[in-house]
């Protein structure tokens, strides 16, 4: 071909896409080198080429290429050989997103709304959330200012696809010509091609979260190396040294079984050494033989490794470690046949206002956030001394609000200036930390009822704050789209993790973290955000250490195993998912909530995990025995489904908080929603 | 084009005051304004999530306005989440149920009770994995009981009523179906193919669905039609072929179907012809009657028990029409001989005493009404004769007498016979039907001459034996009284030969025997010799 053909279409092109300058500069440039006049382009000599130009020209300009396109290909993928069928269908997803966004770009609104609409029921079953984003995109400037349509559009995905597929794909896209798609697949798709078999449908958490080359510096992140393992010296360890010198008699009490639960601790220990009746010690004696087996399991299969705390931890007194290693001393030994007791808390009469609940270590305090910005605080304790009508219905309710005195039974503490997000009580239960809309984070005193700190820092409202495992430090998190950590005695941030990576992709996708949770050594915090991803970040860097993807909608509460080795996170849609720290892994999801899972908690040796939700209930799942299987299945490939222990229904009461207490009972609490009627 | 139409732009413009807002302009705006609205709803539903709800409400948008640093809007915060009303005639447009309220009767009215305070209570969800069934658990257990449900119903509001309306799809060839079916029960033009329709009616399976409306139909068809006769007969024709139908299960709908049934059997009037053969539809119906008791008697107890006693109040009735009385007879007489000789013989004596000046030709002047009282008393003596057809049935097998005796009886039924059938003939010239009834037992009457059947006459031997020689000693006949002391002499005679088997026999029996032996001599007395033909033959080969 000769130069002088190419410059013609060349100009050509440049004139069907509208580029007129440009077209002029170049016939002008032309002009000079021939010193010629220009002649009218003729392009009909070649008809290869003029049928590709044709149909770059067409692409650009008619709306309907890409709704053709898209069902051909779609119907194509859809009639494709099944052993390969999941693996092009993965292809869809993404080229139909930017299909729609392209549209969207060029200004066809409605023919973008058109195409969205008749294919949407495809995605609708893993994608509904982002689909829901997506919809509301109908100009170009949308485009630009929708973050996660933003992200999508600067990134390429990540599809594995084996090689097979991948040539199929090709050949159909070369020999029905079509260029658009091509296009489209070329500019968003990455593809990791690999020789073999196709995996097999179910293993496709990857194609779920579509979050662009974000995946490459996860796994980038996910390489750091953590220090999952215990702190050295912790009363735990303690215990287990000092536990062989103990008598028989001494140990094993287990829960007060007798009611009394809002007795302090304490209490229930003198009568415990009071009533040493024969028959009581045989049951000891049986529970204690359980404990031995359990701890000898568990110390066969997690040998925890020991590591040094980063953080100046605070040095307990002796009368609070005292009471610690008492109550751990006394731990009931759960598994899935020795199911806790659970104590619930109902909230009556919050009238919709109750924003969240927390439920002290041991049981014996309770704290609301109300949306009227007021927190209140319900000694337990106290309340089940003064009457035995604790556990009478609500329509006593009128005589215990209002002591015998007239007054109300609860302390309440005002400060705050917009509705309490969140409330969390130190570990011996003498400080109570909330957040709320107002930025701010306040420190009460439960002793003195009294506000004690106003943490300033934050610019948007601060969603969860959580303590640390030995107090004194403290983590939030925010709609500002940062966590930070604090100590008591500064009102400064000690921390702030926010997506400080230079990574652009992942600061983006960095939105609102919805809550936080401390690592059981202190040395790092894991934060749950609505961009469907946990993170794990390290407390004396700031760094983020890992990044779990596998959620389906944005992640509400988060728990950490007491061994320090898993993690369980839960979202809106009801899934909660078990993930090992150390390889980034999901090891299982575990289903069967419909609705949003509030609260999680491991119970104090890390056999059970227990889970409140949305949907009234509270269920127990099986950590021991799925893990270990895993173990097992992990060659094979399989992926096995945690084991649902017990669900428990409350009576129209959504569960907000769960807390085991070191002696493994459950506490839950939450408010009673009555049905709308 | 999106959810928000230019339309709407514009609307608001106005009411904002702008005026001149161009048509491009609004369109332009449109989609930016929808975008705005999704992603403050998106706001909003992460202020409801960290509210730890999921009822989206006012204060969560008025929060998501705040984070944009907007003015919140006024005047919509309440405690609750807005119930939205469906706006009749369209798909998706939802309003809030804003009633206007007089400033009046707000300051008239009594203060509301302050709001109570918000407090803790505490409860066992579960003890070492299982859940106490204690009020605050409301479990799937307390649902499953209602009877529990009650104790909490005050404290929890009114309950939910959890069924929920169920929709019944009826397909087209079933409603053709149905359609056909109640066109020809109407119709009466074709009865070939109305009896074709019964056979199906009777025999298809996949009918199920139709019993309701049918039912229904037979309802509406039957307090409608009362004056029709052939209506009514094919109406209880359809309801015989549904019973016999084994697809249907017809038993829930039972309670509808009865009121219909007895209707056509104890209705003052059926039909409004002269010529309208009413009797035979109320055999045929009593026939149902029967069927139904004995099918559905056991599992739905109560059934004859209404019945019987509908129908005694209908027989007891001197008010009541004799049709009425014939159609309750029948009914009754269908039902059993317990139910007769309980209900209609402890009643017989009254009864007939009252029917007397019916049945005489020359008090009752009126040829109908005296029609229909020999009817009456024709369905009576066919009760009574059944009754104790069926009494003696349960009669042990004796041994069988001698020839001799065989003879005897023979003799004697003839002599009776010919004299009952002039009785009846003579007294009632014009009613074929009784004619019918007695004929009909005419080949039982008839069995001894051919042999192997023995003499019908002797069942009341037995029975009248023990107490017979002074009671049964009846003015009404001679010939009972002597035959009864032949076959005294007989009994006593087969006694010796037999004695040992026969005491223990007739000890259980005794009883039975003396009840029935009561009745049958009362019958004699109240009918005379026309009961005799009654007195079935079968079993007369036990005692022969």
């Amino acid at each position: 071909m000769d130069p002088e053909q190419v410059d013609e279409f060349v100009m050509g092109y440049l004139k069907k896409k509208g580029f007129n300058s440009a077209a002029k500069q170049l016939q002008e440039a032309l002009h000079h080198n021939n010193g010629g006049t220009f002649n009218s382009t003729d392009y009909h000599n070649d008809p290869e080429l003029t049928k590709l130009i044709r149909s770059f020209s067409q692409s650009e300009n008619d709306p309907t290429r890409y709704r053709d396109g898209y069902s051909k290909l779609r119907s194509w993928a859809y009639n494709s050989l099944d052993l390969y069928k999941h693996e092009l269908l993965r292809v869809m997803y993404p080229v139909f997103i930017h299909c729609y966004m392209d549209l969207v770009g060029k200004g066809h609104t409605r023919e973008a709304r058109a195409f969205f609409n008749s294919f949407r029921k495809d995605h609708e079953m893993i994608h509904l959330r982002d689909l829901q984003k997506l919809e509301g995109v109908l100009v170009p400037s949308h485009l630009e200012e929708m973050e996660f349509a933003r992200s999508l559009r600067q990134s390429k995905v990540n599809i594995k696809i084996c090689q097979y597929s991948y040539d199929l794909l090709l050949q159909y896209l070369h020999r029905t010509e079509s260029t658009l798609m091509l296009g489209i697949i070329n500019e968003h798709i990455n593809f990791q091609v690999y020789s073999g078999q196709p995996n097999s449908s179910s293993d496709d958490i990857d194609a779920v979260t579509i979050v662009g080359s974000f995946q490459e510096t996860a796994d980038h992140i996910n390489q750091k190396e953590i220090q999952w393992g215990l702190l050295e010296d912790s009363l735990e360890d303690r215990l287990e040294k000092t536990g062989s010198l103990l008598s028989d008699s001494e140990k094993g009490q287990g829960e007060s079984k007798d009611g009394d639960v809002d007795d302090s601790k304490k209490r229930s220990n003198e009568i415990g050494k009071q009533g040493s009746s024969l028959k009581k010690l045989k049951k000891d004696k049986a529970g204690n033989a359980t404990a031995k087996v359990a701890r000898q399991e568990t110390s066969i299969v997690s040998p925890a490794p020991r590591v040094k705390p980063e953080l100046a931890l605070p040095v307990m007194s002796t009368d609070v470690e005292e009471s610690i290693l008492e109550d751990l001393r006394n731990r009931v030994q759960l598994s899935s046949v020795a199911m806790p007791s659970v104590s619930f808390y109902t909230f009556v009469n919050t009238h919709n206002g109750l924003n969240c609940a927390s439920i002290s270590h041991d049981g014996s305090l309770v704290a609301g956030g109300f949306s009227d910005s007021s927190i209140k605080v319900w000694n337990m304790a106290k309340i089940g001394q003064a009457g035995s009508g604790a556990l009478q219905g609500e329509s006593d309710t009128n005589d215990q609000n209002v002591g015998p005195n007239g007054r109300r039974n609860y302390t309440l503490l005002l400060g705050h200036s917009g509705p309490v997000y969140s409330a969390t009580f130190s570990p011996p239960g003498d400080f109570v930390l909330s957040s709320s809309a107002d930025t701010t984070i306040r420190l009460w005193s439960t002793q003195l009822n009294a506000n004690l700190v106003c943490y300033k820092g934050h610019n948007y409202p601060v969603w969860d704050v959580q303590f640390s495992p030995f107090g004194h430090y403290f983590a939030s998190c925010s709609h500002d789209r940062t966590a930070r950590i604090w100590s008591m005695d500064r009102v400064q941030p000690l921390r702030i993790m926010a997506g400080h990576l230079s990574d652009v992709d992942v600061s983006v996708s960095l939105t609102i973290v919805r809550c936080v949770q401390w690592h059981p050594n202190c040395n790092y915090i894991a934060t749950g955000s609505s961009d469907k991803t946990v993170r794990l970040w390290d407390v004396q860097t700031g760094e983020c250490v890992r990044i779990f993807i596998g959620h389906r909608s944005m992640v509400l509460s988060l728990a950490m195993s007491p061994d320090g080795r898993y993690m369980a996170s839960g979202d809106e849609d009801g899934t909660i998912m078990m993930w090992d720290l150390s390889t980034a892994r999901c090891i299982t999801p575990l289903m069967g909530h419909n609705s949003c899972v509030w609260s999680l908690s491991y119970s104090g040796e890390g056999s059970l995990l227990a889970s409140g939700s949305a949907d009234c209930t509270v269920k127990l799942w099986d950590v021991t025995s799925s893990t270990k299987l895993t173990k097992a299945e992990e060659k094979n490939g399989n992926t096995n489904r945690l084991r649902s222990l017990r669900t428990f229904p409350t009576k129209s009461t959504p569960v907000h908080a769960l807390r085991f207490s070191r002696r493994n009972l459950l506490f839950a609490a939450g408010a009673l929603s009555k049905p709308a009627s | 084009m999106g959810i928000v139409p230019k339309e709407t732009i514009e609307v608001t413009a106005q009411s904002i005051g702008i005026t001149n807002l161009s048509p491009e302009a609004a369109l332009m705006l449109a989609p930016d304004v929808e975008y705005r609205v999704r992603e403050i709803m998106q706001e909003a539903i992460k202020c409801m999530r960290h509210s730890k709800r999921t009822t989206l409400t006012a204060s969560d948008v008025d929060g998501a306005l705040n984070l944009r640093s907007l003015e919140p809007s006024y005047g919509f915060a309440s405690g609750g989440p807005f119930r939205f009303r469906k706006a009749i005639g369209h798909q998706d447009l939802f309003y809030t149920d804003d009633r206007e309220v007089d400033f009046k009767d707000v300051i008239e009215s009594p203060l509301p009770k302050a709001p109570l305070d918000a407090g803790v209570v505490c409860h066992w969800l579960a003890i070492e994995g299982v859940q106490p069934a204690i009020p605050e658990n409301a479990t799937l257990e307390v649902i499953r009981a209602p009877a529990d449900n009650k104790i909490y119903e005050h404290k929890d509001g009114p309950l939910i009523d959890v069924r929920l309306p169920v929709k019944h799809v009826l397909s087209r060839e079933l409603q053709l179906y149905f359609q056909k079916i109640a066109e020809l029960t109407v119709s009466k033009s074709s009865p070939a193919l109305f009896k074709k329709a019964l056979v199906s009616l009777a025999s298809d399976s996949g009918l199920h669905p139709l019993v309701p409306y049918f039912t229904n139909f037979i309802a509406d068809e039957v307090s409608r039609g009362l004056n029709d006769f052939l209506l009514l007969f094919n109406l209880m024709h359809v309801v015989r072929s549904l019973l016999q139908n084994p697809h249907i299960h017809i038993e829930p709908y039972l309670h509808q179907l009865m009121p219909s049934i007895v209707t056509c059997l104890v209705s003052r009037k059926l039909g409004n012809r002269f010529a309208d053969n009413h009797w035979e539809l109320r055999d045929f119906t009593a026939n149902l009657v029967s069927l139904i008791c004995k099918r559905f008697g056991n599992t739905y107890i109560t059934l004859q028990s209404r019945l019987t006693k509908t129908l005694v109040n209908a027989f007891l009735d001197p008010k009541k029409a004799l049709t009425q009385h014939y159609g309750a007879i029948q009914g009754l007489s269908a039902l059993g001989h317990t139910v007769v000789r309980l209900l209609i013989l402890s009643n017989l004596e009254p009864y007939l005493s009252l029917l007397e000046p019916e049945l005489d030709a020359e008090k009752q002047k009126n040829q109908m009404k005296s029609y229909e009282a020999w009817r009456v008393y024709g369905a009576l003596l066919r009760a009574a004769g059944l009754c104790i057809h069926d009494r003696l049935k349960v009669f042990p097998n004796l041994p069988s007498p001698s020839p001799s005796f065989l003879h005897k009886g023979k003799g004697k039924i003839i002599n009776a016979e010919p004299r009952k059938r002039k009785l009846s003939a003579d007294s009632s010239e014009n009613q074929p039907p009784h004619k019918r009834l007695i004929t009909t037992d005419g080949p039982d009457v008839l069995r001894p001459h051919d042999h192997t059947g023995p003499a019908p006459m002797h069942v009341d031997k037995p029975i009248g034996n023990y107490n017979l020689p002074q009671n049964s000693a009846q003015p009404s006949s001679s010939e009972q009284a002597s035959d009864g002391e032949s076959r005294n002499g007989k009994e006593k005679e087969r006694g010796k030969s037999r004695a040992i088997t026969m005491k223990a026999i007739l000890g259980q029996i005794w009883k039975d025997d003396l009840d029935s032996g009561r009745l049958l001599v009362k019958l004699q007395q109240l009918y005379g010799d026309r009961i005799l033909p009654f007195i079935p033959s079968t079993e007369m080969s036990v005692f022969l």
